[in-house]
Parts: C-alpha cells; structure tokens; sequence
C-alpha cells in the first residue's frame, strides 16, 4: 500500500492516536488511504497487556554479608598481627649518618657475585655499603672477632666500597658484621649490620 | 499532550500497546512482543526518570527486539512462526521489499547495532531521515551513509542468494 506523499511514521502515528494534536497528520490521514488504514490499526488494536508485577527483591541470603564481613574481620586481623617493619640484619640505623646497608662481594676464579652466601677458602670478599650519599661513615669489619681490615672512613653513596679484602676459614658459617660510627672508629658497642656466609 | 510518564505503571498503560504494535511489527509475534516490553518496564522501574517518553521506550524496544533476535534459537523460533503471522501493512520498501523478519535476521549478521537501528527506524518504523535524525541524535548525513550501506548489504545478500 502505497503513501500519497512521505508516510507519516509509526511514531507519529501511535503519538497522534494518544493526543490526537497534531493537525498536520490529521489532514494527512483524512486523504492517505494507507497512512488512514495505519491509524485505524492503531485504533483498533485491543492490547491487553499483563499487569506490570514489579517482582520483589529476593532476600539475600545471610552470606551474602557475611562474607565480605568476614574477609573485611581477616584482613583487619592479619594487619594487626603482620610484623610491620620486619628486623633485617644487614641494616643498620646509625646517629649522625642515617640507614646503613649492608652488601658483600665475592670473587671466585675471577667471577664476581653480588649475592653470594656461601664460600670457599679460597674466594675474596669486600664489603660494600648503602648510606645516605650526603653523610660518611667510619666502619669496623668484625668478623667473629677477627677485624680482617683496618677501621676506615668512607664517603656515603650507593654500594660504596669499602678498601681492602679478605677471606674466610673454617667449616663453620661465619657471621660478617661492620660496626658503624659517624665520627670515630668504630668500638664493640657500635651499631652493626650483619651478614652469615656459610661454608660449601 | 501525550499521559504523563511520571512513574512506570502509567507509562506502561500509556504507551505498553504502542510499544506491544511496534515489537510485534519486527518480531511478528504478539506473545514475544507482550514479554519484551513487560521486562523492558521491569527493568526501567529502580531507575525510572520523568524523561522516559515514548521515542525514548520506540529504542529501547528496538534494541531489545534486535537482541532478541541476535539471539539463535530466538531467532530460529521466531521464523519457524513468521509464515503464521499476518503480514504488516507496508508503506517503505527497502530495493522493492517490504522488510520483515526474514530479512532482518540475515542482517543482523552482516550489520552491526547502530545500522540495524537505521533500518527498523526507516523500514519497519517508517521514519523520514530528518525523523531518524532527531530520534537517534545524530546528523542527516550520517543517517544517511548508513541507509546505503544497508543497501550495499541487502544487495549482497541477494548476490549471494541468487548465486
């Protein structure tokens, strides 16, 4: 079926059926047959619709709380019970110069290792520290002890290294310790931060 | 003055029939018509605004019908009962066919949403551009490189039919 000029839409159509304000379409349908037939359609279509039933919200059941109650309760706990700033052995805090770090190199046959923690007799090791760049230090190796190398002042900076080398003995695991001052050589009581090689 | 649409039970006796004609236009089938717009409301009631009018509810069930019908075994159903239903009154034509279901599922594989909108609004709707235009918010041009590109499409199909 064919419009006798721009079909009027379904739209306009079905707002026209409602309000019937439209006087365009009113005298549009008075000489359209097919847009008139549209209309009549409209018009005399009977929808029944089903009631609108909103259905109601399903309880929730008791675990949809308290789940989240539980790993909120979890979360809180592990917080309460966490060790905050775990004790680390290889740092140090020390007046006057900040955090020390301490760091061990071990050259073996002419390989060099930077996270090594066993040894052999022969291998070498040095010390390097991490201190905050704008302080110095004076450092004491203490090894059992044993001070392998003499008491020495260095400049503070990223994996500094301290002068000299040494090497390890003995089938027990050595504990290397550098005592750390900011203004003297270092005594027995001075802070320390302590690495343990063992024994291949 | 079109019923104030100021809450979903209203709106729904106002403006459920014209939505109900306009689903079962796309879908041929009454009962699915019936569904599609009792769940459209249900799901417009937590978030019910004073701007739900009639051209907003003509998208939304054109979105829903054109869901539906991406749907296969919908689909399947609903072409399985096409033969069945009475034919729509066809004013637009779209290259010498009345558009229906048939043909808009073969489309829905080959056009993407916003192209699928343009065809019901123009085919089965019985839109003009400019009307088009102003439903979906976007430019005359625009609405019009999507008509032709619908075109291109159906006329694939039919390359392909015919071959």
């Amino acid at each position: 079926m064919t419009c006798i000029d721009t079909p009027i839409s379904w739209l306009r159509l079905e707002r026209f059926a409602l309000d019937g304000a439209d006087a365009k379409i009113a005298a549009h349908v008075a000489v359209c047959p097919a847009c008139g037939r549209c209309l009549d359609e409209v018009r005399r279509d009977v929808v029944a619709l089903p009631p609108l039933a909103v259905p109601a919200k399903a309880a929730r059941p008791w675990w949809h709380f308290a789940v989240p109650a539980f790993a909120l309760a979890a979360a809180a706990l592990l917080l309460l019970v966490w060790p905050r700033d775990r004790h680390r052995d290889d740092v140090v805090r020390v007046k006057g110069v900040g955090e020390v770090i301490l760091g061990i190199v071990r050259e073996r046959d002419g390989v060099v290792r930077d996270d090594a923690t066993t040894f052999l007799p022969h291998d070498r090791f040095k010390i390097v520290l991490t201190c905050p760049p704008a302080a110095s230090a004076w450092v004491d190796v203490d090894i059992g002890g044993d001070h392998p190398l003499a008491p020495t002042r260095v400049a503070c900076g990223n994996r500094v290294v301290v002068p000299g080398a040494f090497h390890l003995t003995g089938t027990a695991p050595n504990r290397i310790c550098v005592r750390i001052d900011a203004k003297t050589a270092p005594d027995g009581d001075a802070p320390a931060a302590c690495l343990t090689v063992r024994p291949e | 003055m079109e019923p104030a649409s100021s809450d979903p039970q209203s709106a729904y006796r106002a403006y459920g029939p014209a939505l109900v004609r306009k689903a079962e236009r796309i879908l041929r089938s009454r009962e699915d018509a019936f569904d599609l717009v009792h769940a459209l409301f249900v799901d417009l009631i937590p978030r019910w605004s004073k701007d739900v009018d009639l051209p907003y509810l003509y998208r939304a069930i054109t979105n829903r019908c054109l869901n539906a019908l991406r749907d296969r075994n919908t689909r399947v159903r609903l072409l399985a009962h096409e033969p069945h239903a009475a034919a729509p009154l066809a004013r637009v034509e779209l290259e010498d066919e009345v558009v229906g279901l048939r043909l808009i599922a073969s489309l829905a594989d080959r056009l993407d949403e916003s192209h699928l909108e343009v065809l019901v609004c123009r085919f089965i709707d019985d839109m003009t551009q400019e009307e088009i235009a102003e439903h979906l918010k976007l430019s005359r041009k625009t609405i019009g490189k999507r008509l032709d590109r619908i075109r291109d499409e159906v006329l694939a199909l039919r390359k392909e039919r015919a071959s």
